[in-house]
């Protein structure tokens, strides 16, 4: 059988036993003639809801509904609390069927009931009970402190750890402010630095374009003589005049040579 | 030629120069040669009259042989060497000639910068003059567009003029040199030269004049938007408040350290004269309009 078959199956039965539930009986009956009861049961029934939508706040990791959970339980806390008067009223009122013990103990539910109202947590910081009444408090997200005012309890006595946490706190920051300063200092001699610079630079440009035109013209130049010398020497040192300087030099000196010969003898 | 004694190759060009019966037209070519030849000996021999003279004369026979870069060059030697001699106003004339000749080759730049050399010679000795060539040689870059170049003179004559103690003509100088730093959008430069002329007006104990610097100066878009006007912002303020302290705080600040040395001296030296008196004639100077109105 399914988990699902088991349900219907069960909530079928409730339903044909439902006349013989006693409790559920007496209510029903005692709540159409007592107000008191019928309004006791519906303020119960919204602290329950109530308990439910927190501890359901409590465990949403969404801080959107987070909050929107939180407002309506202070809707509903504020809606009980007002209530409560009423059910006050009706709680001394006498109704037939009642013994006095129980009237006493209606009062006493009564003026347990803002109580009630007041612990369910609702996100916002509510003021921690003297004796101890901490019960529905889940989420707390701020500490506030309720001691009237009165800081000379030895209670409230700074701890020699936390003042001299207190002190080195206050060396730290002192310390990083002076770092910090330093470091604005040098960061101002730097801004000044590249500012110089860039004017320095920006100075140089139309040197620089002087500079290239003239090397360029020079290039120019150089270029042109080149070739022109290369021209010239082509010309005074081609192959064949060559050949015909060291023909014309070989007869000169076969010349000089006959004409010793001659003279000699 | 170059081996033989300087004297000697001056006497011949002398001669080659001289006109007389024998010689109708003098022969500059060689006689310069021997001039920068004569001119060069004596530089070694450290016969610095001498080699003055020889370089006058071969500067002359440049200019006669229409080269006036080379004549100029001469001149620049032979002031340099004037100046080694004190002969202060001998360097002046020097180097103004050198200048006119770079003039005429029309090179601006040698030209401020041979003005510039004659300024720096004659700080010590005669500053007027200097001052008066180092006007020179910024205007002859500003007609040149060459304003950048002339930032180095204008924080130069600035630094003569406040040692002369002249203070209302160095104020005045600084906002020529906004300017200058204005026209080549050189900012910053533009600033520092602002905030120096308010400083130098307060040390002259000149409060008038540097507030009304200041409402001058915030007039330019550049100068509101910069650290510098911060900086002189808290200064006047510090002032008309009388508060000495907060003077000396604002003068040992990093805007103000970023100036010209000079101008932290002055700086450093604040507040001068009696900064509560200022305050006093403040407050006398907003109750009298009070005065005027009751009577009518």
């Amino acid at each position: 059988m399914s988990v699902i078959d088991i349900l219907t199956r069960v909530d079928s039965i409730c339903k044909k036993y439902d006349k013989y539930d006693v409790e559920k009986q007496r209510e029903t009956n005692v709540s159409g003639d007592d107000a008191f009861a019928r309004l006791y049961g519906a303020v119960e029934a919204d602290i329950e809801a109530a308990l439910q939508k927190a501890e359901s706040a409590s465990n949403e990791k969404n801080r959107a509904s987070v909050v929107a959970l939180n407002a309506e339980i202070r809707r509903t806390k504020a809606r009980l609390l007002e209530e409560v008067p009423k059910l006050q009223r009706l709680a001394i009122k006498k109704v037939k069927g009642l013994s006095t013990e129980e009237l006493v103990a209606r009062n006493d539910l009564v003026l347990a009931l803002p109580d009630r109202i007041q612990a369910i947590p609702d996100g916002t910081a509510a003021a921690p009970k003297q004796s101890g009444g901490w019960g529905a408090s889940a989420s707390r997200t701020e500490i506030k402190f309720d001691s009237d005012g009165r800081f000379d309890d030895e209670y409230f006595q700074q701890t020699e750890e936390s003042s001299q946490f207190r002190q080195e706190y206050e060396m730290r920051k002192m310390k990083q402010d002076q770092g910090l300063d330093m470091i604005s200092e040098g960061l101002d001699t730097l801004k000044n630095m590249a500012h110089d610079m860039n004017e320095e630079v920006d100075r140089q440009v139309p040197l620089m374009d002087e500079i290239d035109t003239k090397v360029d013209r020079a290039t120019a130049d150089l270029k042109n003589t080149n070739v022109r010398l290369k021209h010239t020497v082509t010309q005074l040192r081609s192959s064949r005049n060559f050949c015909i300087d060291i023909v014309l030099l070989c007869i000169i000196l076969g010349i000089a040579a006959y004409l010793y010969n001659v003279l000699k003898k | 030629m170059a081996s033989s004694d300087p004297h000697k190759l001056m006497v011949k060009a002398d001669k080659l120069t001289k006109l007389s019966l024998t010689r109708w037209s003098a022969d500059w070519k060689s006689a310069t040669q021997l001039y920068e030849q004569a001119a060069n000996g004596f530089r070694v021999a450290k016969n610095i009259e001498q080699a003055k003279i020889a370089f006058e004369k071969a500067s002359q026979g440049q200019e006669m042989l229409s080269s006036p870069w080379d004549a100029a060059k001469h001149m620049e030697s032979a002031a340099a060497l004037a100046k080694e001699l004190h002969n202060w106003r001998e360097v002046a004339d020097f180097y103004r000639k050198a200048s006119e000749l770079y003039n005429e080759c029309g090179r601006s730049q040698p030209a401020s910068d041979a003005l510039a050399k004659a300024a720096r010679a004659l700080e010590d000795a005669v500053p007027e003059d200097a001052i008066q060539l180092y006007t020179d040689a910024c205007i002859m870059l500003e007609e040149d567009d060459k304003e950048q170049m002339a930032f180095d003179l204008y924080r130069a004559a600035t630094n003569v003029y406040i040692k002369l103690e002249k203070y209302a003509d160095a104020a005045t100088f600084l906002l020529r040199w906004g300017l200058a730093a204005d026209k080549c959008n050189a900012t910053n430069s533009q600033c520092k030269a602002y905030l120096s002329a308010i400083i130098v007006y307060l040390y002259a104990n000149d409060f008038k004049q540097a507030e009304k610097c200041y409402n001058d100066c915030s007039q330019v878009d550049a100068f509101l938007r910069s650290d510098q006007n911060r900086c002189a912002t808290k200064l006047i303020s510090a002032y008309t408040e009388g508060d000495v302290e907060e003077i000396k705080r604002v003068a040992q600040s990093s805007t103000i350290s970023n100036l010209d040395h000079v101008i932290i001296k002055l700086a450093r030296k604040l507040p001068t004269g009696d900064v509560s008196a200022l305050k006093k004639a403040n407050a006398v100077q907003d109750e009298e309009p009070l005065d005027e109105n009751d009577l009518t």
